[in-house]
């Protein structure tokens, strides 16, 4: 299990403070955040490349703090893969086994089981530079793990991979994963990429962890605005709440039922939000507008709706929206995020 | 890609033409003097009893026939045998200075940066003239009363501090680009590996390195060599000494009585003996032209071999 007690530290340009994380056994964890948040310095510091100015990190209850990297036994494979160009696929796979100066039969029998299970017996005596992006995700992830790292650093790994290798990548990490039975934290900054590989995210933001949990748990309960936007809650107001309707603007007023009340973040998600098709329906928080404007995605048609609240609603029926159309939409109740605004 | 090899061809072609036109016309304008080159064993010992500059006549029939006089022998000794040390030094204390200067945040850092860059572009002239104040006043005298001799005028260590300074400056410059070319990540994730920093080093950033490594050092042994005003400020001419004043290993290595290539150039033009002078320039361009030559062999492979 890994640890991360009260981490803070200071590298110029960016600054982590008060980090606290915990990663059990055999969890997949993606840091999530924008650009800037912090995550590569984070995991920089676990890695032990820098060491951080207060707090702690323990892996299986050892303080690794002071340690240098080569004493951490933590796997690192950096965004740009930092493949070895001087040496061959094998000889980078091998790199760490001979850095313990492991006996040459017992390396070659490690990197050849390592080349088969990740397929790239094709590459193995090829050099780095005339690889392709998967190939080298490949590799990367084969160095790092010949080793058998306590945990494994991956650092955006998907971020140079074309959209379709990308999916398949993310795959093949998860299945890579489980097949070793490791701890692998990996950093990126969209949310489709983590929903892809991870048990549980962490997210970030301004140098520290903002939110942590299972990533339906975070969509479904943000903790602030900045999480509520950055798991694309494209719906987000401010009310008032008086513990039973929150009143938004001038003349909207949600119903929901909850314990507190005063000044509250509203965070919608458009998958949540029902296109009312029969003109009879009445009920609570119905609400009529005009379709503004529509954007076709792959599996859904995406709608701004002009209302009082401008909302945007995803419609996976077949049917035509214009512009001007007349549009009624349903907000269920219990689909209502309600943040308390600090 | 195709690009830069087209450019790359262009300017190899431009060097080596420049180069080699050069190197023809010296060997013409060398060989076309043949008709002075001779030289009698008796101008030689002529040459002994007769004080410098006082026989135009007999000095200027040494012109081509150089090769006879032992002065020229032991200069060239003398300038091969201190510029491998310089470049030695030079490497020895720039190698990991680069190294550090590049990979660690050191306050200062860009302060030193500025100073070594300066020095490279300062004449020769203002270095030594800065040597001479340096080692004549404060600490350094002090120091040099305490080891009982001087560090000016002499060959050891003088002429090595001399050619030393703008040596190591333009390795540096060479050894530290090449190390902030090569990035830290592989250096990173080596040690991450299991890899002590000194493995890393040894067996990733040194062999991405080595072409630079190599130019640089090749660099600093042709800026070394190439050294005039400094040495000529510092250290002056040895020509003239009585060989009483030169030590017992001075005289063991061949370089007593004996000047620094390029002084021993400018001290013949001086004295009227231009043959002379630009015999030992030829000298002098023949192992420049060598060293660039294998600087750019070494150069063109690449960086990853």
């Amino acid at each position: 299990m890994i640890e991360i007690k009260n981490l803070s530290g200071n590298l110029g340009e960016f600054r982590l403070h008060d980090i606290n994380l915990e990663v059990n056994k055999g969890e997949y964890l993606a840091i999530l955040g924008p650009t800037g948040a912090g995550k590569t310095v984070l995991i920089e510091y676990i890695a032990g490349i820098y060491k951080p100015d207060k707090g702690s990190i323990l892996v299986d209850e050892e303080d690794i703090t002071s340690l240098y990297p080569e004493e951490r036994n933590i796997g690192y494979v950096p965004q740009d893969y930092a493949l070895f160009p001087n040496l061959t696929v094998k000889r980078n796979i091998a790199y760490g086994l001979e850095a313990r100066k492991m006996p040459s039969e017992q390396v070659d029998s490690i990197v050849s089981d390592m080349i088969s299970r990740l397929k790239i017996e094709y590459i193995q005596n090829r050099m780095p530079l005339n690889l392709s992006g998967g190939e080298k995700q490949r590799v990367a992830l084969g160095r790092a793990l010949a080793t058998e790292p306590r945990l494994l650093l991956l650092d955006e790994p998907l971020s140079a991979l074309d959209e379709n290798l990308r999916t398949e990548m993310a795959r093949e990490l998860r299945r890579v994963q489980r097949d070793v039975n490791g701890t692998f934290i990996h950093v990126c900054h969209n949310f489709e990429e983590a929903s892809d590989v991870a048990d549980r995210v962490a997210i970030m933001n301004d140098g520290t962890i903002v939110q942590t949990g299972i990533l339906k748990e975070v969509m479904e309960a943000p903790k602030n605005e900045f999480v509520a936007r950055f798991m694309k809650s494209q719906n987000i107001f401010y009310g008032l709440s008086d513990g039973s309707t929150i009143k938004i603007g001038k003349t909207t007023t949600l119903v929901k039922k909850d314990t507190f009340t005063g000044d509250v973040i509203v965070a919608i998600r458009p998958e949540d939000i029902a296109i009312v098709e029969n003109e009879k329906d009445k009920g609570q928080n119905i609400f009529s507008g005009k379709v503004e404007s529509t954007k076709h995605k792959p599996y859904f048609t995406e709608i701004a709706v002009d209302m009082e609240l401008p909302l945007i609603v995803y419609s996976q029926t077949e049917r035509k929206y214009n512009k001007g159309d007349k549009i009624r939409v349903r907000i269920p109740s219990e689909k209502i995020i309600m943040i308390k605004k600090s | 890609m195709s690009g830069n090899r087209h450019s790359r061809t262009s300017y190899n072609t431009f060097f080596y033409s420049f180069a080699g036109f050069l190197f023809l016309y010296s060997a013409y304008l060398f060989l076309s003097n043949l008709d002075q080159l001779f030289v009698t064993e008796a101008a030689i010992k002529t040459r002994e009893i007769t004080s410098w500059g006082e026989d135009r006549e007999i000095l200027n029939q040494f012109a081509g026939g150089f090769w006879k006089d032992p002065y020229f022998w032991k200069s060239l000794n003398l300038t091969l045998v201190i510029t491998l040390m310089t470049t030695f030094i030079a490497t020895i204390l720039g190698i990991p200075t680069a190294y550090a200067l590049s990979r660690y945040r050191i306050p200062g850092k860009s302060v030193v940066d500025v100073l070594f860059s300066s020095l490279m572009v300062m004449p020769g002239s203002v270095i030594g003239i800065c040597l001479i104040v340096m080692f004549n006043y404060g600490p350094l005298w002090d120091l040099q009363n305490l080891l009982g001799f001087r560090f000016g005028h002499s060959i050891f260590p003088g002429m090595l501090i001399a050619s030393l300074v703008l040596s190591f400056a333009f390795g540096m410059s060479a050894w530290k680009a090449t190390f902030d070319s090569v990035n830290p990540r592989f250096e990173q994730v080596a040690r991450s590996l299991g890899s002590t920093r000194w493995r890393a080093f040894r067996t990733v950033t040194f062999p991405l390195a080595k072409s630079g490594i190599v130019t640089g050092i090749i660099l600093a042994w042709t800026r070394a060599m190439a050294e005039f005003s400094a040495v000529l400020f510092f250290c002056g001419t040895f020509r003239e000494l009585p060989a009483s004043r030169f030590s017992n290993f001075t005289k063991f290595l061949q370089m007593d009585q004996a000047d620094w290539l390029s002084v021993a150039v400018w001290a013949q033009v001086e004295f009227g003996n231009i043959e002379y002078g630009f015999a030992l320039a030829f000298v002098l361009v023949f192992i420049g032209g060598i060293s660039v030559y294998v600087m750019h062999r070494i150069g063109a492979k690449g960086y990853v071999w």
